[in-house]
C-alpha cells in the first residue's frame, strides 16, 4: 500500500474553519494545497502549554503513524509550526458520535445505527488488542463518522501498549506482564478494575468502556453521568453498579431495545473482567449479525445534521466558558497512588467535549461551577474512599459504637442509621451521603480520643470536633443548595421535553432527607458544643 | 489458530530456526513466483508473532523463562538479528512492528545470567550503523529507532554509538521536519547522553569542543522552538548530573555560553525561560567565576536583578524560589574588579 506523502510545511495548507477547541489545542478544517486542495483536519497543539517533557506526545504520534486499520483514525503526518505541533488527519465530516447525539439525537440512536457503528468500533478494537494496544478511552466522543458513513476510532492520547508501556513490569519478573496499572480514561466509561488500578487491568477494560458506550449511544448519555465525574467513580466502587437499575430508570423514555442488545451490553459490563468477552468473541454476538452498512448510516443518521463547523460555532456561542473546557480536558487525570498524569491528546478532535457539562439532560452538570469549590474540598475524601473502598469507615463506626461515653451514646446510633440509608438507597446522592458518613465517623474517632484521655487533650480535640462539625454543616448547606438548584433545573429539563418524574420524586425525597440530616447535625453540633463548654469549664476549674 | 499451533509443538529454538530460514529466503530470492513468496511471507508473519508471544506472554499465559532463554540463545547463535534488521524493509507493517518488539525484548533476556545480546552486538557493531542511519528513511525510522534505543541500554554499545561519527548526525536528525521521527531521534539522543553516567562523562570530556559548539549553534540557537526547548532541558540534565561536574565547571566558565543562556532567559516561552534559569544559575553560583563572566554579569546587573524580580514559576516552587534568591544574592554582591 503506497501511502501518499503529505507535505510537512505550514505553507502547503490553508486553514478554513475551526471545528473543535480545547485548552491547549484547536482543530481546524483545512485544505492541503499541493494535493488538489483535498480536505483534511489539522489539530494544532500549543506546545508551550505543555509543561512536561514530550514523551507521551511522542508515543501518541508514534502510535498514530504505526497503526493501520480502516476503522482507526490515522495521522497523515505531523510537524511543528513555531510553538505548535500540527497533526494532519483525515477530515471526518460528520464529527464524533457524541456531537451527533447532542446536536440531533439527545435521546439516543436507533438500534440499527448502534449495531453498525459498534461493529465498526469493535473491528478497530480487535485490531488494537491484537497489536497489544489498549485504547483506554472508548466513548462516543472518540468515535468519528465521515460523510460516507465510515466509522473511525480516534484519540490514542491515553492508549498504552502492553509491550512498551512503562506501566508494565518487565517480562522476566514474576508479576503479571500483560497488565497495566496506571489509571487513565474518562470516569463514566472506566471499568471498575481500572479505578482499582492497583490490581491491574488489561484488554477487558476496553470491553467495559465499550459496553458503557453502547448504553450511551442507546440513551444519549452514559450511566451515572448525572453525577460529577469523581462521584461516579465512587459510586462504581461503593455500590456495585447494576445496569438493570440504569435500564429501569430509562424505561420511561419508551425506548425498547432488543434482547440481543441487552445481552451484549450485559456481557461487557460484567464486574469480573475475565467473564467479559474478548473483542473477537463479541463480534460474533448475534446483535452484530445482519448489521446494516455505511449507506444505511448515511441515510438514517447523517441526513440533515449540522456540519461540524456549524456545531462548533453554535457551541461556541452557547458555552464560551474556558473553565468548563478545562475541566472537560482535565477529566482524564488519574486518581490514587499513581502520579497524576494529565494528558494532552494529539489525535482526538475535542469535539464538543464540554457538551457533557452543558446538555440539558444532565442537570447536575450544569451547576458544576456552583459545586466547584465544594467539590475540591471533597475530593480529598473521595480519593480516600477510592483507596480504602467501603470498609474503613464502617470499621470506624463500629469502633465508635462500642463506646459508652455520653457523647458517643448520643451520636453513634444516628450515624449508624445513616449507614443503613446509604446501603439501601440506590439514588444519586449516595456518594455525597457516604462522605457525610465518613465525616461522622472521623468525628466519632476524635470524640473517643477526647473521652479516653480527658486530661491532656481536652482543649485541642473538642476544638477540632467543632471545626469538623462546622465543616459538616457547611457541606450539608452546600448540598442543600445544590439539590434545590437541581430541582429548579429539573423543571427546566421538563420544558425542553425531558420528562423524568420519578427522578423529581427522588430528588424531593433527597431534599427532605438532607434537611432532616441537617437538622440532626445541627442538634448534634449544639449538644457537642455544650459538652465542649462543660469540658472547658472543668479544665478551668482544675 | 493457537490451538492449531498446539497440535504440532515446535520448540522455541525450532521457531527461531524456521524464522531464520524464511528471512534468508526473503533476503535473497527476489525472483521467485509471487504466490510462493506471499506464502512464505505469511509464514514469516506468523512466526514473528509466535516469537513475540513467547517473549511477552499472551492474554492466557505468562512468558516462561526457560523458553525465553532457549529462544534468545538460538537467536544469537547465528546471524538472525542481522537478517531481521536487513529484511525489515521487506516485511509488512505488522511484521515490522512484531520484529521490532522481539528485538527490543531480546536485549533484556539473560542466558546463564549474561546479556548475550550485548555480546552479539559488540561483535557486530556495523548493525548499529544501520540502525542509526534508519533515521534517514521515513518508513524505517520508527522501527530502527525503537530497536536502537533498546540496544544502547548496553553500556558498551552506547559507548560505540557515542564515539562514532553518527553522533554528529543526531544534531540533524532531531530537527527533521517529520515530528514522529524527530522526536524519536531526540529520545535516543537523550538516552545516549544520560543513561550511562561514566561513559557519558568520558565522552563529553573527550569531545567537549566540537560537541558543545554543535550543541550551542545547532540546538540552543536553533530557529525551531521545540529543538531549543528540548535542548535546554537536556543541557540542564547533563550539567546538573554529579558525574558531569567537571564538564559543568568548564561550561559555566565560557562567556559565549553565558551569552547564549542569557538570550534564552529572554525567550517569550516561560518553559524555555525556566529551563534556561536552571543552567544560568550555575554560572552565577560558580565560586570561581572567571573575570570575563564577572564582567558580563556586572555589566548586566541591574537588568538581571530587575528581570529576576518579576521572574516566577506558574505554580509555587520552593526550590526554584530558593535558587532564585541565591542567584540574586550572588549577582547583587558582585563588584567590578580586575583582580580575582
Amino acid at each position: 500500500m503506497v501511502q501518499l506523502q503529505y507535505p510537512l510545511e505550514e505553507t502547503s495548507y490553508q486553514l478554513l474553519e475551526k471545528i473543535g477547541a480545547g485548552v491547549s489545542a484547536t482543530v481546524y478544517k483545512a485544505i492541503c494545497l499541493p494535493m488538489n486542495s483535498s480536505i483534511v483536519a489539522i489539530k494544532a497543539i500549543d506546545l508551550d502549554r505543555y509543561r512536561a517533557e514530550f514523551d507521551d506526545i511522542r508515543q501518541e504520534a508514534k502510535t498514530m503513524s504505526l497503526l493501520s486499520h480502516p476503522n482507526i483514525l490515522k495521522a497523515y503526518c505531523s510537524f511543528t509550526v513555531n510553538r505548535h505541533l500540527w497533526v494532519v488527519m483525515p477530515f471526518m465530516s460528520a464529527g464524533s458520535l457524541q456531537s451527533i447525539i447532542t446536536s440531533s439525537y439527545p435521546d439516543g440512536l436507533s438500534e440499527s445505527c448502534i449495531a453498525f457503528v459498534l461493529k465498526e468500533t469493535l473491528n478497530a478494537l480487535l485490531y488494537l488488542h491484537d497489536q497489544g494496544h489498549l485504547h483506554r478511552d472508548i466513548k462516543s466522543g472518540n468515535i468519528l463518522i465521515d460523510s460516507d458513513g465510515s466509522v473511525k476510532l480516534a484519540d490514542f492520547g491515553v492508549s498504552a501498549s502492553i509491550y512498551e508501556s512503562k506501566h508494565t513490569s518487565s517480562c522476566s519478573s514474576s508479576s503479571s506482564s500483560m497488565m497495566l496499572k496506571g489509571v487513565a480514561g474518562t470516569p463514566y466509561w472506566m471499568a471498575p478494575e481500572v479505578i482499582h488500578s492497583h490490581t491491574g487491568y488489561s484488554f477487558k477494560a476496553d470491553i467495559w468502556s465499550f459496553g458503557i458506550t453502547a448504553l450511551e449511544l442507546a440513551h444519549g448519555r452514559p450511566p451515572l453521568s448525572h453525577l460529577p465525574p469523581s462521584k461516579s467513580l465512587v459510586m462504581r466502587i461503593t455500590s456495585r453498579f447494576q445496569i438493570s437499575d440504569y435500564e429501569k430508570r430509562n424505561k420511561e423514555k419508551n425506548k425498547k431495545f432488543s434482547k440481543n442488545f441487552r445481552e451484549m451490553v450485559a456481557s461487557c459490563l460484567d464486574q469480573d473482567p475475565a467473564k467479559r468477552p474478548t473483542a473477537e468473541k463479541l463480534l460474533k454476538h448475534p446483535f452484530f449479525k445482519n448489521c446494516k452498512n455505511a449507506d444505511f448510516l448515511v441515510k438514517n443518521l447523517l441526513r440533515g445534521l449540522l456540519t461540524v463547523e456549524q456545531r462548533f460555532k453554535k457551541n461556541g456561542l452557547d458555552c464560551p466558558s474556558p473553565i468548563h473546557q478545562e475541566s472537560s480536558e482535565e477529566e482524564l487525570s488519574s486518581v490514587g497512588d499513581d502520579p497524576i498524569v494529565k494528558h494532552r491528546r494529539i489525535s482526538g478532535w475535542n469535539f464538543n467535549e464540554e457538551d457533557l457539562q452543558f446538555s440539558p439532560v444532565f442537570p447536575t452538570e450544569r451547576v458544576e461551577s456552583l459545586i466547584k469549590s465544594h467539590e475540591e474540598q471533597e475530593d480529598e475524601f473521595i480519593v480516600k474512599q477510592v483507596r480504602f473502598g467501603g470498609e474503613s469507615f464502617f470499621h470506624d463506626l463500629e469502633f465508635g459504637h462500642q463506646q459508652t461515653d455520653s457523647v458517643q451514646a448520643q451520636t453513634t446510633p444516628v450515624a449508624h442509621d445513616e449507614v443503613i440509608t446509604v446501603q439501601s438507597t440506590i439514588d444519586e446522592p449516595e456518594a455525597e451521603r457516604s462522605n457525610v458518613v465518613g465525616m461522622v465517623s472521623d468525628m466519632g474517632a476524635n470524640g473517643n480520643l477526647g473521652s479516653d484521655d480527658p486530661g491532656s487533650r481536652i482543649v485541642t480535640v473538642p476544638q477540632s470536633m467543632v471545626s469538623t462539625l462546622t465543616w459538616l454543616k457547611r457541606s450539608l448547606d452546600d448540598e442543600r443548595q445544590i439539590v434545590s438548584s437541581l430541582l429548579a433545573n429539573c423543571g427546566a429539563g421538563e420544558a425542553v421535553g425531558v420528562t423524568d418524574t420519578s427522578r423529581e420524586e427522588q430528588l424531593q425525597k433527597t431534599i427532605e432527607q438532607l434537611s432532616l440530616e441537617l437538622k440532626e447535625e445541627k442538634r448534634k453540633n449544639a449538644a457537642l458544643e455544650m459538652v465542649v463548654g462543660s469540658l472547658r469549664k472543668r479544665v478551668q476549674d482544675q | 489458530m493457537k490451538s492449531l499451533f498446539k497440535s504440532k509443538p515446535r520448540t522455541p529454538a525450532d521457531l527461531v530456526r524456521q524464522t531464520r530460514e524464511l528471512l534468508i529466503f526473503v533476503d535473497s530470492n527476489s525472483n521467485t513466483r509471487e504466490d510462493k513468496r506471499q506464502e512464505k511471507m505469511a509464514e514469516l508473519t506468523k512466526l514473528l508473532r509466535e516469537l513475540k508471544s513467547i517473549l511477552y506472554g499472551n492474554s492466557e499465559s505468562e512468558p516462561v523463562a526457560e523458553a525465553c532463554a532457549q529462544l534468545t540463545q538460538e537467536f544469537f547463535r547465528e546471524n538472525t538479528l542481522r537478517l531481521v534488521i536487513i529484511c525489515l524493509p521487506k516485511l509488512s507493517l505488522e511484521s515490522r512492528k512484531d520484529a521490532t518488539q522481539v528485538v527490543a525484548n531480546l536485549q533484556r533476556q539473560q542466558v546463564h545470567s549474561r546479556l548475550i545480546a550485548s555480546d552479539y552486538l559488540e561483535a557486530n557493531k556495523d548493525l548499529l550503523d544501520l540502525l542509526v542511519s534508519g533515521y534517514e528513511d521515513p518508513d524505517m525510522a520508527l522501527h530502527y529507532g525503537a530497536m536502537l534505543r533498546e540496544c544502547i541500554r548496553h553500556q558498551s554499545i552506547a559507548r560505540y554509538v557515542l564515539e562514532s561519527d553518527h553522533m554528529k548526525k543526531f544534531f540533524d536528525y532531531i530537527q527533521l521536519p517529520n515530528f514522529d521521527i524527530a522526536s524519536d531521534a531526540s529520545a535516543t539522543f537523550k538516552e545516549l547522553l544520560t543513561r550511562h553516567k561514566s561513559t557519558v562523562a568520558a565522552f563529553l570530556t573527550k569531545n567537549y569542543d566540537w560537541f558543545f559548539a554543535e550543541y550551542n549553534s545547532k540546538l540552543l540557537e536553533s530557529t525551531n522552538y521545540l529543538t531549543r526547548r528540548q535542548a535546554i532541558k537536556l543541557l540542564g540534565d547533563m550539567l546538573l548530573d554529579r558525574s558531569n561536574s567537571a564538564i559543568m565547571m568548564r561550561y559555566v566558565s565560557s562567556k559565549d555560553n553565558l551569552r547564549i543562556l542569557m538570550t534564552l532567559l529572554r525567550e517569550s516561552s516561560k518553559n524555555i525561560q525556566i529551563e534556561a534559569f536552571h543552567v544560568f544559575k550555575l554560572f552565577a553560583a560558580n565560586q570561581n567565576k572567571p573575570p570575563e563572566i564577572v564582567s558580563i554579569l556586572v555589566a548586566n546587573r541591574d537588568k538581571l536583578l530587575r528581570f529576576f524580580r518579576d521572574f516566577k514559576t506558574e505554580k509555587e516552587d520552593e526550590q526554584f524560589d530558593a535558587d532564585k534568591a541565591q542567584v540574586v544574592k550572588e549577582i547583587a554582591a558582585l563588584e567590578p574588579r580586575d583582580r580575582s
